[in-house]
């Protein structure tokens, strides 16, 4: 897989800002990679997800009570 | 030597070009040109098929008029096969904007014939203008009433919600699809739902090029940006207005020819542009605004003179910026309020205000539905790196010059 396609599979943690409430719990699920902004409303530091790492995001997103944390491919939003 | 400020946003605006004017043809003589007054200054219609069309686009290279510069003929070729509609986004609710206004109160027929060409080569039986200036949605109910020629074609005037965001054009297809007037949350383009939408100057060009032809047409402007392009000018200047000029004019140029005092500094682009320094030898371009670290936005120009409180003017478009919010997004909403209080405390002389703007700044960024956060860090924090001498003397104790209320606020009627 070329290098540019393989970053269009890359799956990707997105935050739906038209939904987030900032209840924080992607930010405690996910404390390596997400972080509160003095509002509550989370700063993804890093949103591209490996493959090993899919799991702790999958429930990251179960979790989300505004189902506003997404997991996209490519340059979804 | 000081030119008397007074914000300008309802009013009609004077018009003036420099060069022929295209769009503002016939406007220099007649208040508004009707449809017979239309036809004897533009002249008869062409009505190109749609390869004909895309190969017109191609080769002037047409971009959308609106603020983000996306060319015509891509729009066109990204549309889903099927159905398609065709919107005139002349929503202009940027307060400091009035080029669409006047187009669309002086010269409607211009804006629909360009309109009803896309609409008829797609094969597209509806054209929706979407306009919330009053005066604009009677001035094209009229002008379409007036029309005869346009086949299948149907125009259907639609009067829309005011609010900065609500002139984006995804959240204007939501308001004319009854929806309520906001950005979606998802990448939801357009043109995936088969449907046109770009700016009223946009259609005009349109209407320009299919009489003058591509080679005519780029007998003005740049050779990467053919044409004219229409820019509102304001600020200090004598004879602020709507102005028509070839691409790629120099700054120096228009700032003369406006009759502008000695500057402190210009704002390009509007309220999501940017503060630059007066630079005479700037072009007056896309690829112009861009070099300079601007954006041509929807070509709103602004002087500001050296007989006002810059820093002052900045903090007033601050918190309007913050007040516009849509109010979706929590980054905007609590974040643009934030930096707005930040320069107002950095006006007042509070030094720790300066590192608590570009934190905050660098909070909202890139944290919204829409361009609307962005875009307004962008102008607060171009604004703070260019008035670097401003804001030393406030820190000393202030800068000694009153706020004049330069800039126009407040949603333009």
């Amino acid at each position: 897989m070329t290098r540019a396609a393989h970053a269009a599979e890359q799956e990707r943690l997105r935050v739906d800002w038209t939904r987030c409430d900032g209840h924080g719990l992607c930010a405690a699920l996910l404390p390596d990679r997400i972080t509160q902004d003095e509002w509550g409303y989370p700063i993804v530091h890093r949103d591209a997800v490996a493959a090993g790492e899919l799991a702790g995001a999958r429930r990251a997103v179960a979790a989300c009570p505004a189902l506003a944390l997404r997991l996209t491919r490519g340059d979804e939003r | 030597m000081t030119a008397v400020l007074t914000p300008r946003t309802n009013a009609d605006r004077a018009t003036w070009s420099i060069g022929a004017p295209r769009l503002l043809a016939g406007l220099d003589t007649r208040a508004a040109l009707d449809l017979r007054a239309h036809a004897g200054v533009h002249g008869p219609l062409p009505q190109p098929d749609l390869p004909r069309l895309l190969a017109l686009l191609d080769d002037s290279r047409l971009t959308g008029r609106g603020g983000a510069g996306f060319p015509l003929a891509a729009k066109l070729r990204a549309l889903r096969s099927g159905a398609h509609r065709v919107i005139v986004n002349g929503s202009e609710s940027e307060p400091a904007s009035g080029k669409d206004r006047v187009l669309l109160r002086r010269s409607p027929h211009l804006v629909l014939d360009g309109a009803v060409i896309v609409a008829a080569a797609l094969g597209a039986r509806h054209v929706d203008v979407g306009v919330h200036d009053a005066a604009a949605a009677t001035a094209l109910r009229r002008a379409a009433a007036e029309r005869t020629g346009d086949g299948a074609v149907t125009v259907r005037v639609v009067q829309t919600a005011p609010g900065f965001v609500g002139g984006e054009a995804r959240a204007l297809v939501r308001g004319l699809d009854g929806k309520p007037q906001l950005p979606p949350g998802r990448r939801e383009l357009p043109t995936g739902r088969g449907v046109v939408v770009s700016n009223a100057e946009t259609f005009a060009q349109v209407a320009v090029l299919v009489r003058m032809g591509a080679r005519r047409f780029a007998e003005s402007g740049t050779s990467a940006e053919p044409g004219t392009t229409l820019m509102t000018l304001g600020g200090a200047v004598q004879r602020p207005g709507v102005v028509e000029v070839p691409i790629g004019v120099p700054l120096g140029i228009v700032l003369d020819a406006a009759g502008a005092p000695p500057l402190q500094a210009v704002i390009a682009g509007g309220y999501h542009g940017s503060w630059l320094p007066a630079d005479p030898a700037l072009r007056l371009s896309r690829a112009g605004l861009k070099e300079a670290g601007g954006t041509f936005g929807a070509g709103v120009l602004l002087a500001v003179d050296q007989h006002t409180c810059a820093l002052g003017e900045l903090a007033r478009v601050a918190g309007w910026l913050a007040g516009e919010s849509s109010g979706q997004c929590g980054p905007c909403l609590f974040g643009l309020p934030a930096l707005a209080r930040d320069v107002q405390a950095l006006a007042a002389g509070h030094a720790r205000a300066l590192p608590e703007a570009m934190r905050h700044a660098q909070v909202v960024s890139g944290r919204g539905a829409c361009s609307h956060p962005d875009g307004a860090v962008g102008f607060v924090t171009s604004g703070l790196r260019l008035l670097r001498t401003e804001i030393e003397a406030h820190l000393a104790g202030g800068c000694g010059r009153p706020v004049r209320r330069l800039l126009p606020l407040g949603t333009a009627a």
